[in-house]
This record gives structure tokens, C-alpha cells and sequence, in this order.
């Protein structure tokens, strides 16, 4: 850049870096990290538990959200701050891992900062204290594994109300809390029929606007909307029982053959020989569909007018413009599969079900396969009042479902309701006490942090924090209550084991994993060097040079987006 | 400014704009101060108790490293001088692939002390002299300083390669060596050709799937493809495996062309042909015993029709070197063409299956017997950054290994080395009679660096603690060093803890010139950067 040589001229000084690189570093900026990554956290606060407060997320495209869920919330806030943006990575990764407990994983890393931010301000060395957390984090994960409940083993019956059990628990926190038993089994269900293949993508969530949660229903199968249909479309039969299913790739449509073919003909007499050709071609295939003794013919592509009516005078049904993710759930659950071309069918490429309807559903139609024989696929229809909720319905739904194929994945619970958070936090400390040395007081500070769980769950319900979590410290250090947590209902303490408030194992192990790693992660740096954006190198170089000595005028916008 | 005066000496030669900078103040010591700037940046990450570095580059991706070869490149050094170490450090991350840090930090001491040097008097072509004098007597006693029986190892031994590993992984992923060495090993020698010499670190690869933690990383024989199979077959058990790098589907022609349709009867058949055509060729691919179809281009529609329906396996490889690389596990050979593949151009696998890792779908290709060529270390951790930095730890481990088959030599590691270096080095620089003399010994200082930034980033004493090595150094303890957990000295040979011989033999070496080659300017010259700011617009497109 010109501006390297002519800031030597007038100044000699060392330029060692390309103008307009932002660096910070020292004590101060391991402060001002953590200061961010507070900030953030605290934005998500109080979205923790039964309790918790929805935040509503206005984009600048007008969109608006209503979300308590972590990852969410934190993928609409589009973080720029390089410290904060890796407890946005934290939330993601909970969220791909687990699927729930994204605002908890944000928050104890966000506690954690806090109080790491003390020691150094106190001059401890960052990896001191990175080293006793990274321990504190080992001893809490074996301590989970300790505690924890396998549900191992258990007839079908009874693990289906133990994850049940789970599946309440996240619900619980969510916006359809009101309803979790009713949609926690139906979670569980959906999740049993999907059995060991547990693609996530078989289970189908369609949200339909209008009635009430309670009129949200489980299809053991598959269901869709009703897709675009031309004339002939209502005289088709809408019900059938044991039908054969064709599901097709293929344009059932008068068109012309390939791009790349032209026709020239000498003789006019021909033209009309060509016109029978194409409306063969076009009869040949639905023949063939029909021959096939399919009775439901679904394709990914249009099915025109012609096709509509050709079907509907031979009482098949079909549906054109299926969209791919439907149309792979009705392969899997059907036990077809799509074809790409209408020659030679052969039986087993087809699908069969129990039965198959179409219903109305609100104001739309549905078109649902139930009883399928390979079973692998679960759709859940939602109803409710404004897109928004239901929006966020489909989330919670999409966490408790995350929860109980991890659950049922790993196959051990804890206590939940801060439970689990209290009796490590006693267990760390105790261990503490064993420990010379520095060690101790970081530990007794982590094992501090992790009360931030229920200590959130009450400053969220209103309740009296210290109060109740010095009932709860009392009852944990008798050693028979390891079980006791808040009791959201009643302001007090209450086993919360009996009380059914459970969660996956895996849960709390990834949540205190990765706080621990990202606060391990935002203490390790003492340093940021921010190089100037490359596409902008030119404006920069104006901008530069129109503030003489460049470099000051960067250091002010470079980076601190979020100082506090 | 520059205009008003009369240009002259060496001005009035050059162009308008040129930068013309010569002697001792001016060149040399500016130079040297640069060079002390950017060692003092990667400094605080030498060690296992170093800091990390934040890096967002000019393209806004954001590092959090302490590799100080990832550091300095990523840092876009303007300064000529300053870029020289870079190189160094560079090449160090070329020839060994670890001990980047070292070098730079090493370096930007040896200037320092030269510094000091400068100011005693001393010309820096005298310092120059004293500084090669003080390599090659450095090498002399490092070869001295070898553990005795350590050239010959079995490469294959797990506990001896964790061992020699450990050192270079614990500098990137303090406290986590210990899970992560076992898995780097063993990665490592799965893939250890008969002759260890040619050992090629492309085979071993790193997977870097986000959620889950640290104690979930573990390593597949073959390969992790971080995509979904195509069709809906997604395990094969026992497979033989076709690879076409053409991509499966209809052949068309490259020049644009337009089929002639001259009658109703050719139209019927038109579809109905090609239809046929891919059936063959697929059908041809199903008879040569093939399970699976691996693809580096698109996989037609059609084609994919029919592979469904002769219950094949398709898999799509985009990039060519992931497409190469899966050739070597399983043996195949690609084929350019759609058509049947003979026998021994098959490849085989265990098992092709998709599993689902963190939310993300992945396919794994494993090979447990025989097809050793490939395998792959699963990281997993929470953030892309810490899985980034991961992947460099391993990288290093890997790279270590390299060098390991090469040159099995230890020396004790914690600055027991170092320390053992200046102390016989002051005593050599002792007997020397000229003015070098002094050059030597600064060199030998510089060795000092390496334990004082250890303990300084430990959080320890740095004064006490050399001065306690020099005392078990001198009662002839030669392989104590610093043990930073407890912040006491110990004997490195208990602790298990050494360096490769290699490592340090060329991080010092590079180090030592290219303190060499700052010393030796004494002019800079600058040309007048051409074109203006435009110039780098290209360039900075390019790179998006």
C-alpha cells in the first residue's frame, strides 16, 4: 500500500503490520472479551426455564420471531464481536448435538466468564485458571455419569413414559408449556416410530393456522398439503384403503420431448402424424402408471390437466408438485421408490399403506398416508393461532424431539429443575477442600457459577433466588437430597426426581462441556489483530488517507462492537 | 514536503518516491526492532502454557490459535525485515511442520541481544561472525546432547511415538495431549508404510464434525465424508466400490448440437433410447460386481433411477483430491467414463454407511484390514475455532511423526535443552579470543529465552527458575527443566517429556540465519509502490 511508505517519510516509525490493522491485547482485553461475552449472555438470561420471557426479534427484513430458544434467539442477533461470536458457536453446537439447552450452555459460560473476569482483574494467570476449570469440567462430567439413571433395559412401555418424562421437561420451558403432556407423548411417539434409523428428517413438522394446540394431531406416516390441482382433480376418489402407491420424478404433462430436439418435416402431411406422436408419448406414460396398478400417483414435477383427468376417469388419485422432502418421507414410509422413468415398473419399486385419505384440516386439505408398513416416518400437524406461535411451536417441538432420540440414543437422565447443577456445585466444592493451592478457590468459583441454574430458574419465576437456593444448598449437603430442585410451582424446593422433572444426561454433559471449552477458549486470548477487509481495500485506503495517519482513525470502529 | 529540497546523494539516482533508508540508526536497528515486535506477538504463545492469539484476516475469518506459523501468516507483516522471520518461521513449518514459535522467538532474541551488542560498539558483520561461530558450535553440542539409544525406534511402538509426540501436541492443547497423542499415534502408524521414511502425512486426515467435546474424538480406518449418500441406499456392507471422476449420467456432447427429428416414429423412440442407453451402462456397472458407485461430478436423474433399482449405492465426491484420496483406501481406480469397470479396477471397502454426527450426516468408509493407506482423525469440540486449533494440533502431531521416521533422535524438552545449550556455549565462548567472543555468549543468552517465556507464561518466576536450572546444570543434572504444573525443576527423562532432535536442530539453524541475514542490511531501498491502491483490487477478488 502507498501509505506504508509515505507514513515512514513523514514519521519514522516501524509499520509492521498493513495500515488499518486493529490490534489490542494485555489484561485489559482478556476484560473486555469477557465483558462482550457477559453482555450476550445476558441477553439471553432470562429465556431460562418454565418461567422464562420470550424475546421478540424484529430483522431488518420485517420479519418478526418469537423465540426462548438459545441458538435461535443468537442466529438473529448476528453477532459480530469475535469473542462473543464463539458463544454463539457454543449455542450452535448445542443445538446440533443435543438439540436443547441452548440458553443454559450461554449462560454458564456467560457465569463462568464472570467469574474468571475477578481472578484476573486479581492478576491470576489466564492458564491457571483454564486449567483448574478444564479439571472442575472433567470431575462435574464423571460426576453426571455418576448420578445419572439408565433407562436401559426397561420394557417398552416404561421407557415411553420416561421419555415422556424428558420430553416434558424441555417443553415445559417453552412457549407450548402449557400443553407438554399432551405434546410430549406425542414427541415420543413420533420418535418410537422412526425407530433405530432416527433420520431427523423422516419426522415432518406442517404447521396449518387456525383451531388450538389441542386440535394439533400425529400422523403415523406421512401427511402433506394438498398440492396444486388441475380440473378433473375433485372427481378423483379421496379415499382408499390399502392402496398401491406410485411415486414418480416425472412430468406427466404434454411438453416437448427434450430441449435439444428439433422436428423439420418436408412433407405437411406428416405435421399431423408429429401431433399424434406427442399426445402417444403423453398417453403411453399414464397408461403405464395406471397399468401399473398404483392407485395413488404422486410425482415431484407437475401433473397437468391431461394427466388430472386421465386419472380421475380410471379412479386413481394423484398429486403433482409433491416437494422432495415429502415425497422421500412417503418413499420411506411406503416402502417405494421414486422413479424416473415410467417403463418397466416392477412391483416392488411401489408403495403400499393402510389406508390413505384426504382431510381438511383448517381451511387446508391434507392429504395423509397412515398405517405404512416399514413404519419409519411420523408427521406432526400443528395448529394454533398466529404463524409466529406456531412458528415457535415447531422449534420446541424440534428440541423435544432432539431430546428424546438423544435420550433414547444414550439412555440416562438426571434430575433436572437445577438439580443436577446444585449437587456438582457440592460436589466440587467438597473436592475443593481437598486441593492445595490456588486450585481451590478456581474451583469453588466454577462449582459457584454452575448455582446460576436454578438461581435463573427462581430470579425468573419471581422467586426469592437466595432463599431458595440456600433451601436447596441445606437439603444437598445432607447428602440424601441430591436429588432436590426448584420447585417452579410452589416457590420452595421439591425432589425433583419424583416430581418427574428429568433430562437427558447427555444434556448437561455437552452443555458443561462446551461452556467450559469456550470459557476456557475466550481466556486463552490475549490478543486480537484484525486485518483490514480485503474487499474493501480500497475505500479504506481513501478513507485513510483523507485522516493523514490512517491508523488512529481505524483503531476507534475496528472490532469493539460491543463494548459495554 | 520532500519536494522543496534538492534531492541529493543516492536520492537524486532514484525515481520520485523511493525510500532510501541506510546505517546503523536508520536500517539496522529499526530492522532489528521490527523483528523484536513480531517475536514479542508469538512469544506469549511459545509453550504449553501459552496464549492464544485472536486473528480475524482480511477476509474476516476468525482464528483463535497459538500455532505461530498460522499466526504470523495470517498477520499480513508488511515490514521487509520483520518478513524475513516470517519466512523462517515458515520454512520451519515446511521442513518439520512444529517449532514454528520457536524459530520466530528465537530469532527476534538473537536480534535483541544483538541490539545490545550494537549499542556496546560492536559491528554487526563482527556479531554476524560470532553468531555462525555460535550455530555451529550450538549443533556440535546438541548432537552431544542426544539421549543415548534413541536413534533407532520402532515407529510402530504406540508408547515410544507418544512419547516423542507429546511435546509438540501438550505446546498446542496444554492438557489435553494426553487424549489427543494416543489418537494422532494411532492414526499415524495404521497408515505407516513398510518404510517408515515414506510416510506421507496427506493419509492421515482430520474430520472436523462441531458439537460434542474432546473425550468424543476418536479415528476411522478410511475415510469421513462430510456428505450424504445420493440415492436412498445408505450402508453397504462388504462393498466392491466402481469410481467414475466424470460424473454418472447421460454422455452429452460438448459442442452444441440439435437432434433432428424427421418422423413420429423417431419421437416415440427418442426418450425411450436414451433411457435404454443408461440402463446398460448401469446395468453394466451392476454385473462387474460393483455395490457401490462413487461419482466426482453430477449424478444424473435418470442414472440415478437406475442405480436405485439395481440397488447400487451412489456417493458423490466433488473435489478431486477427496475423490483421489478415496481411490487410495479402497483401492480403486477412477474410471473417466460411464461403462464397466474391469475387475481389478474395483475397489473395496468394509463398509459405506451414513450415520448422523452432531447433526450433521456424514458418510463413513471404513476399511479395517488390509487397506491401511487412509485414516482419519474425528474431532469434535464446540466451536469452529477451538475445532480449527484441534486440527492444527494434530496436524503438528502428525508432522512430528514425519519427522520422527526420519530421524528418530530425542532431546530432553521443558528447556532442559536450552538451558544445557547456553551453559556449555558460555563456557565455549570463554576460550574464544576476539571480539566474537562477546557475540557467542550473547547467543548463548538468547537460549535463555525459551525458559524464561516458559515460567513468564506459566505464571511463574521466571528469575528463580532459571537460576535454579543453571544450578542443577552445573552440578551436571543435564536433562532438568521446567515442570510447569508444579513450577519446580525436574528431570525431564522422568517425566517423560523430549523434543526431536530435528525439530530444534533446524528451528535454531533457521533461527540463527535469519538474525544473520537482518544484521547484514544495512541499506533498505523501497521502490515507489506502482499503480496506486487499485492494484490490490484484483487480487483481493480473486481471493473471495
Amino acid at each position: 500500500m502507498a501509505m506504508v511508505g509515505s507514513s515512514i517519510e513523514q514519521q519514522p516509525q516501524i509499520i509492521l503490520l498493513k495500515e488499518g490493522t486493529d490490534t489490542s491485547q494485555g489484561k485489559a482485553h482478556v476484560v473486555s472479551n469477557i465483558n462482550a461475552c457477559t453482555a450476550v449472555a445476558d441477553a439471553v438470561r432470562t429465556t431460562l426455564g418454565p418461567r422464562g420471557m420470550d424475546k421478540l426479534i424484529h430483522d431488518d427484513k420485517g420479519n418478526t420471531t418469537i423465540s426462548n430458544d438459545g441458538a435461535t434467539i443468537m442466529k438473529l442477533l448476528d453477532i459480530v464481536h469475535p469473542a462473543a461470536k464463539i458463544l454463539v458457536d457454543i449455542a450452535k453446537s448445542q443445538d446440533s448435538e443435543v438439540g436443547d439447552g441452548t440458553t443454559t450452555v450461554m449462560l454458564l459460560a456467560g457465569e463462568f466468564l464472570k467469574f474468571e473476569k475477578i481472578f484476573i482483574e486479581d492478576g491470576v494467570h489466564p492458564q491457571n485458571l483454564i486449567r483448574s476449570y478444564r479439571t472442575a469440567c472433567y470431575l462435574a462430567i464423571e460426576k453426571i455419569k455418576e448420578i445419572a439413571v439408565s433407562i436401559e433395559g426397561k420394557s417398552m412401555e416404561e421407557k415411553k413414559s420416561l421419555l415422556a418424562k424428558c420430553a416434558a421437561t424441555t417443553l415445559s420451558s417453552k412457549l407450548i408449556g402449557g400443553e407438554k403432556e399432551f405434546f410430549a407423548s406425542m414427541v415420543v411417539d413420533a420418535v418410537m416410530a422412526i425407530g433405530d434409523d432416527d433420520r431427523l428428517n423422516l419426522i415432518g413438522i406442517k404447521k396449518v393456522p387456525g383451531g388450538n394446540m389441542r386440535d394439533s394431531f400425529l400422523v403415523n406416516g406421512v401427511a402433506f398439503k394438498k398440492t396444486f390441482s388441475y380440473a378433473g382433480f375433485e372427481q378423483q376418489p379421496k379415499k382408499f384403503l390399502n392402496p398401491k402407491i406410485l411415486l414418480l420424478n416425472i412430468e406427466l404433462e404434454l411438453k416437448s420431448e427434450k430441449e435439444n430436439a428439433e422436428i423439420r418435416l418436408s412433407d405437411p402431411m406428416q405435421y399431423q402424424s408429429i401431433v399424434d406422436a406427442e399426445w402417444n408419448i403423453i398417453y403411453d406414460k399414464l397408461d403405464k402408471c395406471v397399468k401399473s396398478g398404483a392407485k395413488i400417483v404422486l410425482s415431484r414435477l407437475p401433473i397437468g390437466d391431461l394427466g388430472t383427468q386421465y386419472f380421475a376417469d380410471r379412479d386413481v388419485f394423484c398429486a403433482g408438485r409433491v416437494a422432495e422432502e415429502d415425497l422421500r418421507r412417503v418413499a420411506a414410509a411406503t416402502g417405494g421408490t421414486v422413479q424416473t422413468s415410467v417403463n418397466n415398473f416392477v412391483d416392488e419399486v411401489l408403495g403400499s399403506c393402510e389406508v390413505f385419505e384426504e382431510k381438511q384440516v383448517g381451511n387446508e386439505r391434507f392429504n395423509i398416508f397412515s398405517g405404512c408398513p416399514s413404519g419409519q416416518t411420523a408427521t406432526i400437524v400443528l395448529r394454533g393461532g398466529a404463524d409466529q406461535f406456531i412458528e415457535e411451536a415447531e422449534r420446541s417441538l424440534h428440541d423435544a424431539i432432539m431430546i428424546v432420540r438423544r435420550a433414547l440414543k444414550n439412555s440416562t437422565v438426571v434430575p433436572g429443575g437445577g438439580a443436577i447443577d446444585m449437587e456438582i456445585s457440592r460436589f466440587l466444592r467438597t473436592h475443593a477442600r481437598s486441593i492445595a493451592g490456588k486450585s481451590q478457590l478456581f474451583i469453588n468459583s466454577y462449582a459457584k457459577a454452575l448455582e446460576i441454574i436454578p438461581r435463573q430458574l427462581c430470579d425468573n419465576a419471581g422467586f426469592d433466588a437466595t432463599d431458595v437456593l440456600n433451601k436447596l444448598r441445606q437439603k444437598h449437603a445432607l447428602g440424601t437430597g441430591a436429588n432436590y430442585g426448584v420447585d417452579i410451582n410452589t416457590g420452595g424446593v421439591a425432589d425433583s426426581y419424583t416430581n418427574f422433572v428429568w433430562e437427558p444426561a447427555v444434556v448437561k454433559i455437552n452443555a458443561i462441556n462446551a461452556a467450559t471449552e469456550a470459557a476456557c477458549l475466550v481466556l486463552s486470548v490475549d490478543e486480537t489483530v484484525k486485518n483490514p477487509k480485503s474487499e474493501s481495500a480500497q475505500g479504506e485506503a481513501a478513507a485513510s488517507a483523507m485522516a493523514g495517519h490512517g491508523g488512529a482513525a481505524f483503531r476507534g470502529r475496528g472490532g469493539r462492537g460491543m463494548r459495554r | 514536503m520532500g519536494f522543496q529540497m534538492q534531492p541529493y546523494g543516492i536520492q537524486s539516482m532514484l525515481k520520485e518516491g523511493h525510500k532510501h533508508l541506510s546505517g546503523l540508526d536508520e536500517a539496522v536497528l529499526k530492522n532489528i526492532d521490527a523483528c523484536k515486535q513480531l517475536s514479542q506477538i508469538t512469544r506469549t504463545s511459545l509453550g504449553p502454557n501459552g496464549m492464544n492469539k485472536m486473528v480475524i484476516n482480511h477476509l474476516d475469518k476468525l482464528f483463535v490459535t497459538n500455532d505461530a506459523a498460522t499466526i504470523v501468516n495470517e498477520l499480513e507483516v508488511q515490514h521487509p525485515a520483520a518478513k524475513i522471520c516470517v519466512l523462517a518461521g515458515k520454512a520451519q513449518q515446511e521442513e518439520i511442520g512444529d517449532g514454528a514459535n520457536l524459530t520466530i522467538s528465537f530469532a527476534g532474541e538473537l536480534l535483541q541481544n544483538a541490539e545490545e551488542l550494537i549499542r556496546m560498539g560492536l559491528h554487526p558483520s563482527e556479531i554476524i561472525r560470532g553468531y555462525s561461530k555460535g550455530i555451529t558450535k550450538t549443533i556440535e553440542i546438541l548432537d552431544e546432547l542426544v539421549e543415548q539409544g534413541s536413534d533407532t525406534m520402532d515407529v510402530r511402538n504406540k508408547n515410544e511415538v507418544v512419547s516423542r509426540m507429546k511435546s509438540a501436541v501438550a505446546s498446542k492443547q496444554f492438557g489435553q495431549e494426553d487424549i489427543l497423542c494416543p489418537l494422532i499415534a494411532d492414526a499415524c502408524i495404521q497408515v505407516c508404510p513398510k518404510n517408515p521414511t515414506n510416510f506421507n502425512v496427506d493419509n492421515v486426515r482430520v474430520a472436523k464434525l462441531l458439537g460434542g467435546g474432546l473425550h468424543n474424538c476418536s479415528i476411522i480406518r478410511g475415510m469421513v465424508l462430510k456428505n450424504d449418500a445420493v440415492g436412498s441406499i445408505k450402508k453397504m456392507e462388504k462393498a466392491k466400490i466402481a469410481v467414475f471422476a466424470g460424473g454418472v449420467d447421460t454422455s452429452a456432447t460438448e459442442t452444441k448440437g440439435t437432434v433432428l427429428i424427421h418422423n413420429a416414429e423417431q419421437l416415440e423412440n427418442y426418450a425411450k433410447t436414451e433411457e435404454a442407453k443408461v440402463e446398460e451402462l448401469i446395468k453394466a456397472v451392476a454385473d462387474s460386481g460393483a455395490k457401490v458407485i462413487v461419482s466426482g461430478g453430477a449424478v444424473g436423474e435418470m442414472a440415478l433411477h437406475f442405480c436405485e433399482r439395481y440397488k447400487l449405492m451412489v456417493l458423490k465426491i466433488s473435489s478431486k483430491f477427496e475423490l483421489r484420496r478415496f481411490c487410495r483406501t479402497t483401492g480403486a481406480v477412477a474410471l473417466l467414463k460411464l461403462s464397466q469397470p474391469n475387475p481389478d479396477e474395483l475397489g473395496y471397502a468394509d463398509s459405506v454407511s451414513v450415520q448422523e454426527v452432531g447433526g450433521v450426516r456424514v458418510t463413513i468408509v471404513k476399511n479395517e484390514e488390509g487397506g491401511n493407506s487412509v485414516s482419519t482423525v474425528v474431532l469434535r469440540g464446540s466451536t469452529d475455532s477451538i475445532l480449527d486449533d484441534l486440527e492444527r494440533a494434530v496436524d503438528d502431531g502428525v508432522n512430528t511423526y514425519k519427522a520422527m521416521c526420519r530421524d528418530s533422535r530425542i532431546v530432553p524438552g521443558a528447556a532442559a535443552t536450552e538451558i544445557e545449550l547456553a551453559r556449555r556455549l558460555k563456557e565455549f565462548s570463554f576460550k574464544e579470543t576476539g571480539l566474537d567472543q562477546y557475540a557467542i555468549a550473547k547467543f548463548a543468552e538468547s537460549f535463555e529465552m525459551v525458559p524464561k517465556t516458559l515460567a513468564e507464561n506459566a505464571g511463574l518466576n521466571a528469575i528463580e527458575i532459571i537460576s535454579s536450572l543453571y544450578a542443577e546444570h552445573a552440578a551436571g543434572n543435564t536433562k532438568v527443566g521446567i515442570d510447569l504444573e508444579e513450577g519446580i525443576c525436574k528431570d525431564m527423562s522422568t517425566m517423560n517429556i523430549w523434543d526431536l532432535y530435528v525439530t530444534k536442530y533446524f528451528a535454531l539453524k533457521y533461527a540463527a540465519d535469519a538474525a544473520c541475514t537482518v544484521l547484514r542490511v544495512d541499506q533498505i531501498i523501497m521502490a515507489k509502490p506502482a499503480g496506486g491502491p487499485k492494484r490490490d483490487q484484483p487480487a483481493g477478488m480473486d481471493e473471495d
